[in-house]
């Protein structure tokens, strides 16, 4: 056995690892940097004036000229990455001179998820007339001008949880009063139908490689996340061995390729209280083209749901009974919901979880690479949930 | 089991390090001087935590051979003394593999475990894929309760009720005896 030392890559370690796992080119890209950098320094604390720095020089780069940036200030939430506030002074093409409320999302060293700033910036433009989504408006993908790659949306309002609602890190465990999901478990339907119909041949997604229909997609799927376990993991683990050959071996065919979210849950949206409505999807660093069973299987996870006031009907990510969740978006998609895919993606995500909270979480706190290492610490324990999760959809599988 | 203290006091120092204590109000002497105080117990903590197996072992080393030289050198009533000094031998003489190596075996043995996983998988032996499966899951299936039992208190388990005490699925290493 030779020994790799992964928290000092070296040249012919990652191209060997380049080489064993084909994915997108723009994946490729992302993982390659984070090795790249992985022994360079740990993250340091950034204060809001250097952020303020880096982006200003960002938004003179992108043309504008007389603005000012006003009433910065940090927000909380999420486990991957940093966000600041702001309100741009700024003269808006076409518009005039305007206050426009920002907000910047940026990487720190290394995170949860290693992801593209170009394909989040891709993907929200070309789905600004489609979906509920805030604007979106520079990237700096090589962090050119930011202390770290970052992206500048618009601020999206409305809330991901109800006012006086309980729930965990990122939203998971929400508890929706029946008034409300009667309200929103159609949005929610509906705006993923409008997702996985979308006609994205005509959009610029040129970070997204596009799969032939059949199983290339999930070929890329598992070999992205097998990738960053190789890359990130402290130690093997023998079911997420087999649990990655399983996935490689039994990857159903498409029949229609989507937009995959890859997040799709409740805590990724916002919803304007008053109105019941949601205003704003989220968190789009995880999207590819693929499967739409990817996304079914993810919002259907019992992480993300939970029990209605029966105790016993379990609601599809806290909102919808899970056969009239299947039913309703059949109807409104018009694309079927294959069982045997279904199950796949199931163990397909439970695996890139598990991945993340098993590898990634421990590689990027052992070096020190974020801004909330204790988190993440704190999440490697659910990664022996997940792999429990694992263990027992397997099981149904022989 | 990845969740290890080394990882856990690292990351507990960087965040009393970088975020707590410079948001502890400095007009609060007490409150300043005992979050220094948490970070210089971990920094403590994190460098000799890898050593204690070993500094024990040898400070039971040391006292063993120092009865030797005591019931050598005196006369009387002395086989409470010998009794200990025979049991301490004992469990020094069972006290051979460090911590580090127990890991380091499981890390060896897993990776190696890893590539036959694969292979196995890969092949076209139906049979051998099965069984594989079955053992792997069966296997799982053990070592999982224990993690989950282990890690407990983070409040991970939709039913905690379900998932026995840690103490009651680790037997005593001198349970063969």
């Amino acid at each position: 056995m030779i020994a790799i030392d992964k928290d000092r890559p070296s040249e012919e370690w990652m191209a060997a690892i380049r080489k064993q796992f084909v994915t997108e080119t723009e994946i490729d890209r992302s993982l390659t940097r984070k090795l790249e950098r992985r022994s360079g320094p740990s993250y340091t604390p950034l204060t809001l004036e250097e952020i303020i720095v880096g982006l200003r020089r960002l938004i003179e780069a992108k043309g504008v000229v007389k603005f000012a940036v006003e009433d910065a200030r940090w927000l909380s939430g999420g486990a991957s990455k940093l966000q600041v506030a702001f309100t741009l002074d700024w003269d808006r093409l076409a518009v005039g001179r305007e206050k426009t409320r920002m907000v910047l999302r940026l990487e720190p060293a290394e995170s949860l998820h290693e992801t593209s700033r170009l394909r989040e910036f891709q993907v929200v433009s070309a789905l600004q007339d489609i979906l509920p989504i805030p604007a979106v408006y520079w990237v700096d993908t090589e962090a050119e001008y930011l202390p770290y790659a970052g992206l500048v949306y618009g601020f999206a309002s409305g809330v991901a949880k109800p006012s006086e609602a309980q729930s965990g890190v990122s939203g998971l465990g929400t508890r929706l009063p029946l008034e409300l999901r009667k309200k929103l478990g159609p949005q929610f339907v509906r705006d993923l139908a409008k997702l996985h119909t979308f006609d994205f041949s005509q959009a610029n997604l040129t970070a997204f490689d596009q799969p032939e229909l059949g199983t290339q997609n999930s070929d890329w799927a598992v070999a992205w996340w097998d990738r960053v376990w190789e890359e990130d993991s402290g130690e093997q683990v023998p079911l997420m061995s087999l649990t990655s050959a399983w996935l490689r071996k039994n990857a159903p065919s498409v029949d229609h390729l989507s937009i995959v979210h890859g997040d799709y849950r409740v805590g990724n949206f916002l919803f304007d209280e008053q109105s019941a409505t949601i205003t704003s999807w989220l968190d789009w660093e995880l999207t590819r083209i693929g499967d739409r069973h990817q996304d079914l299987a993810w919002s259907t996870s019992r992480a993300f749901g939970s029990f209605a006031e029966d105790g016993t009907t379990f609601l599809v990510s806290g909102l919808i009974p899970e056969q009239e969740f299947f039913e309703a978006y059949e109807k409104a998609s018009g694309l079927s919901v294959d069982m045997k895919s279904l199950r796949y993606y199931q163990i397909f995500n439970a695996y890139s979880m598990a991945v993340m909270t098993l590898a990634t979480s421990y590689r990027v706190a052992r070096n020190g690479k974020s801004h909330q290492d204790i988190l993440l610490t704190w999440l490697l324990g659910v990664g022996y949930m997940l792999l429990d999760d694992i263990r027992q959809l397997l099981a149904k599988e022989i | 089991m990845q969740l290890r203290p080394e990882i856990q006091i690292k990351s507990m120092i960087k965040a009393m390090t970088e975020v707590v204590l410079p948001a502890v109000d400095e007009n609060n002497a007490l409150a300043v001087e005992q979050a220094q105080l948490i970070i210089g117990h971990l920094n403590l903590i994190a460098v000799r935590l890898p050593l204690q197996f070993r500094a024990d072992r040898n400070a039971l080393d040391r006292l063993i051979s120092y009865t030797h030289d005591v019931l050598e050198s005196s006369d009387g009533e002395q086989a409470a003394l010998v009794a200990a000094q025979a049991d301490a031998a004992d469990v020094l003489s069972r006290a051979k593999a460090e911590p580090q190596e127990l890991v380091d075996a499981a890390r060896r043995i897993t990776e190696e475990l890893d590539d036959n996983i694969r292979a196995i998988f890969d092949g076209d032996d139906e049979k051998a894929t099965n069984a594989l499966m079955a053992n792997t899951l069966k296997m799982s299936e053990e070592q999982l309760l224990r993690d989950r039992s282990w890690l407990i208190m983070q409040g991970w388990e939709p039913d905690a009720s379900i998932v026995p005490p840690i103490e009651s699925l680790l037997e005593p290493l001198n349970s063969e005896a």
